[in-house]
């Protein structure tokens, strides 16, 4: 195995390195691309600097990029701890689904971006409206997932823990909940996507602070450098939280066979 | 044990139940006062509204005709997505070296969120066609080449072997080996750029936009006409809807086509 | 205690016109500490029998009785081994096991007692804290057959549970089975579609026909094994090799060919 990986990571440094060496010749050297489109590697640096020394947009990157990384969180945690219980509760019971399930087909194709206008104009550019609005988005892949991993369970498995006499209560937390796990997930996967995304876009359409606002004001001024630095401090906020969503999804689903593969 | 299933009438019952509850909630609200009227209207304000903008024009158009534009873009944005997409997905699939080279890019550049190359995409293409169709693209793209690549690199091996045992040229092998085998796998793909792509356009039309639904209600909550918000908000998810309906028809069909479902 | 009547039972799938009538008027006794075995073609309804007895399912007329009482839910005094073993993935060996002793509220010192105990009688005491997916399907099999034991159940019910195994585990099984149920006989009720099996195993044989399924014939086993010293064998190949083995493997054989469509089998 050891070839091949070698091989992957020589061509994919060699990519970078080239990718590099090319945003250099395009903009530094030829000027082929000029900085009022794109920026240079020394345009992008300076923009770095002067956004964690003097600030942009009211802030340095480092209190920008936290505030939107604590709305994110808080929103996905308000969606996860609401949806997936729902979604259990429909998994489990028929009559619940039957209740729930025309609202949520209703409700359900509107694009979670789309509830960006009614949130401001209910709870205005402050954090709560952010809130309001990665809720909306984070909570249908959380239920769905949450329905569709209960939905999904072996019979046998529940047959047997009826069979075994476990309780109500020791059957939702020992039995319907971890197997529903590697589903729910998935879920989690998904809303933790989708609320990034919502964040991002709300933050763009208005706010004070946060990575959004920075591109948003970095549009404005048409200072590419500066665009630059948001979107690349929006990808490794990204990369970061799912990097720690699968590393808590390893650890919990330890004894998944196909987690480990 | 989950519950068994329910009647067809109890189904009914309960669901009507469920949408009643709603309602009467929403209209509570409303029409009691607890919420202002202004910020919350009931639904049949918003439904009249809705009826209204069929006809009267709000931000320099009537609804069908910002849908219409909307939609022009939409098209324009997945289908760049699918043409470059797919392809490329299926070539990553069936050249390692090219895979090699692509994933790493496309590993760094999928945390970005869609939304987020709107500065990008009104600096080089402006906000009225051009940007918007950038931000439609950058939504619907991933889904294409993933599942275009994952079809082609995970065709049955014995297929290909085959085709190599036959003595099979490299453009025939995946004109007519692996496009075929990975065609479910790429309409899947389609669908879900399909409904990622639509997403995009309202985020990008809340951004960066002269004319569109999402134009329209960023507008209206400028001067705090909320019906016409979620009037907009209604038209988008009824499009939406009617997108993935009209998708999911297609595939089924070229599903069972393929006896890959009865 | 612990015995099986089935009176007159009845069972048919769907409603109205579309209804399926799986099984027709089964009638058997299974009496205390007996072993019985059904055998039957594919789809007969024998699992069905063993799921009502468990308590999955209702019979549609007629009554399952478990001690003289009717069945109405499942419950660990019938405990069940299930063909694809139903162990909680994310359980461990001894969590799996334990789990039923818990739902007793029995206190966690004889707990132990008994887990332990149940992992030395299926020899599992070197995997206690690993995870289903870590073990052969051999030893998957021995948790499930652990966990029902360890319940002390009136009844066991064994619903093909050798049939996701192996040829070579299997035997083992096999014989390991015989030796549990010699030793400290329960009340079994064992399904399965391998006349060999339910020869080797059971006290008695019961021969379902095709669907619906109705009992065609009760094979008393114990009678000639008991009569011809089986059990001195302790080997399963000596055993089939035995005349009175195959003249018993024979008659079940040609009684389940006269089934019609036998050869869709």
């Amino acid at each position: 195995m050891a070839p091949v990986a070698s091989r992957k990571t020589l061509i994919g440094g060699m990519t970078v390195i080239g990718l590099v060496m090319l945003w250099f010749g395009l903009t530094t050297l030829t000027g082929l691309v000029t900085s009022a489109r794109f920026p240079s590697p020394a345009e992008f640096w300076l923009s770095l600097k002067q956004i964690n020394g003097r600030g942009y947009a009211g802030s340095t990157l480092v209190s920008h990029a936290f505030h939107s990384l604590k709305l994110v969180l808080m929103g996905f945690a308000v969606a996860v701890l609401t949806g997936v219980p729902l979604g259990l509760w429909m998994g489990w019971s028929r009559r619940v689904e039957a209740f729930v399930n025309p609202v949520f087909l209703i409700i359900r194709p509107i694009p979670p971006l789309a509830w960006i206008p009614l949130a401001i104009l209910w709870l205005g550019l402050g954090d709560a409206a952010k809130i309001l609005v990665i809720w909306f988005s984070a909570f249908v892949p959380s239920v769905i997932n949450a329905f569709t991993g209960v939905r999904n369970i072996d019979k046998p498995i529940l047959e047997a823990a009826r069979m075994l006499g476990t309780p109500r209560w020791r059957m939702v937390r020992e039995v319907i909940l971890p197997a529903s796990l590697p589903m729910i997930f998935t879920g989690l996967r998904l809303s933790l996507q989708a609320s990034w995304t919502t964040l991002v876009a709300a933050e763009l359409v208005g706010a004070l602070v946060g990575v959004g606002f920075v591109l948003n004001m970095a549009q404005q001024d048409i200072y590419p450098g500066m665009i630059l630095v948001g979107m690349v401090t929006v990808g490794i906020l990204g990369w970061v939280t799912t990097l720690l969503l699968a590393r808590v999804e390893r650890r919990a689903l330890a004894w998944n066979v196909a987690a480990r593969d | 044990m989950t519950s068994p299933s329910l009647g067809f009438r109890e189904t009914m019952l309960l669901g009507l139940a469920g949408l009643a509850s709603f309602i009467g909630l929403w209209s509570f609200l409303s029409v009691s006062g607890i919420v202002p009227a202004q910020f919350l209207p009931g639904p049949l304000d918003v439904a009249s509204r809705f009826f209204d903008l069929l006809t009267a024009p709000f931000a320099g158009a009537t609804l069908p005709a910002h849908l219409a534009s909307s939609f022009q873009r939409y098209a324009y944005g997945v289908l760049l997505a699918a043409a470059i997409g797919v392809p490329l997905g299926l070539l990553m699939g069936f050249f390692r070296l090219l895979d090699d080279i692509v994933t790493p890019l496309f590993d760094g550049l999928r945390f970005i969120a869609p939304i987020a190359w709107v500065p990008f995409a009104a600096l080089w293409f402006g906000t009225g066609i051009g940007g918007p169709i950038m931000i439609i693209f950058a939504g619907a793209f991933p889904p294409c080449l993933i599942n275009a690549y994952r079809g082609a690199r995970f065709v049955e091996p014995r297929l290909i072997e085959a085709a190599r045992m036959l003595g099979t040229p490299s453009t025939r092998m995946i004109l007519e080996v692996l496009l075929p085998a990975a065609v479910p796998s790429i309409i899947a793909g389609l669908r879900v750029s399909a409904g990622l792509g639509w997403q995009s356009l309202v985020g990008a039309e809340l951004i960066v936009a002269a004319a569109g639904v999402g134009f329209m209600m960023v507008q209206a909550q400028g001067s705090v006409q909320t019906p016409t918000v979620m009037a907009g908000m209604i038209a988008i998810g009824l499009v939406g809807m009617l997108i993935d309906v009209l998708l999911r028809q297609g595939e089924g069909w070229l599903r069972r086509r393929r006896g890959l479902e009865s | 205690m612990g015995s099986i009547s089935f009176r007159n039972v009845d069972k048919v799938f769907g409603q109205g016109t579309g209804g399926v009538k799986a099984l027709d008027d089964i009638n058997l006794d299974i009496a205390d500490k007996e072993f019985v075995a059904i055998v039957g073609p594919s789809g007969c309804g024998k699992t069905t029998c063993l799921r009502m007895v468990a308590g999955f399912e209702a019979a549609s007329a007629g009554s399952v009785l478990v001690n003289g009482r009717p069945v109405t839910a499942p419950g660990p005094d019938r405990a069940v081994v299930f063909q694809q073993f139903a162990l909680f993935p994310w359980k461990t060996v001894r969590e799996n096991i334990e789990l039923g002793l818990r739902n007793k509220n029995l206190p966690v010192g004889e707990r132990n007692d008994l887990v332990a105990s149940a992992l030395k009688l299926m020899n599992l005491e070197t995997h206690v804290e690993a995870f289903p997916h870590q073990l052969s399907g051999g030893m998957q099999q021995r948790v499930a057959i652990a966990r029902a034991y360890v319940l002390d159940p009136e009844v066991l019910l064994m619903d093909e549970p050798f049939g996701a195994l192996d040829a070579q585990t299997r035997v083992v099984m096999q014989e390991e089975l015989v030796r549990l149920a010699r030793h400290n006989p329960r009340t079994v009720l064992f399904i399965t579609h391998a006349v060999e099996e339910a020869v080797y195993l059971a006290d008695r044989v019961a021969i379902m026909t095709r669907r619906p399924g109705r009992i065609k014939e009760v094979l008393d086993i114990k009678a000639v094994r008991e009569r011809e010293n089986w059990d001195s064998h302790a080997r399963i190949e000596d055993v089939m090799d035995l005349e009175s083995f195959v003249h018993l493997r024979t008659h079940i054989w040609k009684s389940l060919r006269e089934e019609k469509g036998f050869k869709d089998v």
